[in-house]
């Protein structure tokens, strides 16, 4: 750690003097101090919920379950919602993933599947 | 929209509860169940051969029709379609354009139930007209919200980018207050072409300096409005937020004295008062001094002692920035200031600073607020407390550290007595184990002598 004296000076001079604080003559950079960003570690669980990929995940169920395409349409639209707010690729992944694939499956029975086989519900 | 979405859902979950009573009614009676399918399948089977009489049916329970009986279902299922559509129309399709058939269309329940309830009336006339344009509805304003997302995706996103950029512009740039006080910028190690700017999803941008006198770093955090994301920004459109902008200075250990400090406005700095443990433990919202140019009317501050307060609000800061004139043009923009030596997590000596951020354009109006980050740095970096104060505080500083002593000791005695308490049952556990196995172990020596007994006449057998 480096230590000027002058600088300790020029703060002392500036009071009252607001509007030049940041331009006064002495340097306050110590680049000797300077330390490189470090990213603090964040554990899976302090990551906020992803309430879009769960929202989707439950109307691609309700879409398959009940062959109700609306459903599956808004199941389609939180995944993209899901995804837009997506921070880190590998966390999140996959409950999207599971939340497209209900979806579509949805859609593909609801559009190009057989004509309802049999009831399920 | 997570005020809507139980709405929806509860709304979705009645209607296939519906739907699936209807069906269930229908098998009940023994039709044959494709005639009802043709009204949700988009097949190309003319329903006017087959819906008739199931449909008929579905609505008279009774062998022999009874107008009145038959009218008085036929209400009810009208009304609850309309109320359920009412919901869906309103959460899910804001600000699309009108393009789209008249409301019953729209939910494909509502064939199904005004067809049934309108076949007992004129049974010979099923109209199958409304039936094709109205089965694509879903479709296209599914289809359209989707692309409608994926656009304001791309202009959202540059939106949010353009404010971040302009706010590193404006301030992290050549020549700018953070360039003049700190000696690295940005996220790398300190070469010319590192970026400003660290963007952690789309709505949050980080910025960091270090090299400074009195501080180890400084952490901007840009938290932006979800502007990427179109249904957030409809929910935005009822719960409106900010773009906020706060400074976290880590103050190096031998730079900062005993301060707590706070200012907000008057309804926040109770709230934070109350939230936040080290202005709850050591501080308390102060009355405005009489004989003292003092912060504007709006603001409160929350100190220690009257001692710190009076030194860190300064005559510069109240006429620059918090002063009754000065707050209403610069001051705006303040969100809270909160200094702290007792800070909770990994640095405890921390000097934060909350403000709202301009618009792009406007990005120079928070010049003085930014200002105030460096001015404070130096101003705590120096700042000593007189005799008395200190060894007020210091009192304070123990009591608070003995209590947390206590407390770690007593976590960690218990700790101890929850693990005495599992090896003892682990011990009672292996006795047990232990027990049955040497009970085990008799019974397969007694099976083996018994065995044993036995195995000669085997031999004798077998040599026999």
């Amino acid at each position: 750690m480096c230590y000027h004296p002058i600088a300790m000076n020029g703060v002392r001079s500036l009071k009252g003097k607001r509007s030049e604080m940041s331009s006064h003559g002495n340097d306050p950079r110590q680049p000797s101090a300077a330390r490189p960003y470090v990213a603090p570690a964040i554990s899976p669980q302090d990551l906020p919920i992803d309430y879009a990929g769960f929202i989707a995940v439950i109307f691609g169920v309700v879409g398959v379950m009940f062959r109700y395409k609306l459903s599956s349409w808004l199941a389609l639209i939180f995944c993209a919602q899901s995804v837009a707010n997506m921070r880190n690729v590998e966390n999140d992944l996959k409950q999207v993933m599971m939340a497209l694939m209900f979806s579509m499956m949805g859609l593909i029975t609801n559009y190009f599947g057989p004509p309802r086989p049999g009831k399920q519900s | 929209m997570s005020m809507e979405n139980p709405n929806l859902l509860s709304m979705l979950c009645i209607l296939s509860l519906f739907f699936a009573f209807v069906l269930s009614d229908s098998h009940f009676e023994g039709f044959d169940a494709d005639a009802d399918d043709d009204d949700f399948e988009d097949t190309s089977i003319d329903p006017t051969s087959l819906r008739s009489p199931p449909s008929q049916s579905l609505t008279t329970p009774t062998p022999d029709p009874d107008p009145p009986a038959s009218d008085l279902p036929k209400s009810a299922l009208t009304t609850t379609t309309t109320t359920t559509f009412d919901f869906w129309d309103d959460d899910e399709f804001e600000g699309i354009p009108i393009e789209h058939p008249p409301p019953s269309a729209a939910d494909p329940k509502s064939p199904d139930n005004s067809s049934d309830s309108a076949s007992p009336q004129n049974p010979q006339i099923p109209n199958p007209n409304p039936k094709t344009p109205r089965s694509f509805t879903v479709e296209i304003l599914c289809g359209s919200f989707l692309i409608m997302f994926a656009i304001n995706y791309f202009t959202g996103k540059r939106e949010n980018e353009n404010i971040a950029l302009s706010w590193a512009a404006q301030f992290a740039a050549k020549d700018s207050i953070f360039e003049k006080n700190f000696s690295l910028l940005g996220i790398g190690d300190g070469g010319d072409d590192t970026p400003l700017l660290l963007k952690e999803g789309q709505t949050t941008f980080k910025f960091y300096a270090s090299g400074r006198r009195y501080c180890q770093g400084l952490l901007a955090t840009l938290e932006l409005k979800s502007r990427h994301d179109l249904i957030a920004r409809i929910y935005n459109m009822i719960v409106p937020t900010r773009d906020e902008i706060s400074f976290e200075v880590y103050m190096n250990d031998d730079a900062m004295d005993h301060v707590v400090f706070a200012l907000a406005k008057k309804k926040a700095a109770k709230a934070m008062h109350k939230d936040v443990r080290d202005l709850q433990r050591f501080a308390n919202v102060l009355s405005p001094p009489t004989s003292k140019k003092w912060v504007a009317d709006d603001l409160a501050v929350i100190s220690e002692s009257k001692e710190v307060a009076a030194d860190l609000i300064t005559d510069a800061v109240i006429d620059q920035v918090f002063g009754d004139k000065a707050f209403e043009k610069f001051g705006k923009g303040l969100i809270s200031l909160h200094f702290s030596d007792q800070h909770s997590g990994m640095h405890k000596k921390v000097l934060l600073f909350k403000f709202v951020l301009p618009s792009a354009k406007n990005m120079a109006d928070m010049t003085r607020l930014v200002a105030l980050v460096p001015y404070y740095i130096d101003l705590i970096g120096k700042y000593k407390l007189s005799s008395q104060a200190r060894s007020k505080t210091e009192t304070a500083r123990q009591k608070v550290a003995q209590e947390a002593q206590k407390e770690l000791r007593n976590a960690q005695q218990e700790a101890m007595q929850r693990r005495k308490a599992e090896r003892k049952k682990m011990m009672e556990e292996a006795e047990a184990k232990l027990s049955a196995e040497a009970i085990r172990k008799k019974e397969a020596k007694e099976r083996a002598r018994q065995m044993k007994k036995a195995m000669p006449r085997m031999k004798m057998a077998r040599g026999a």
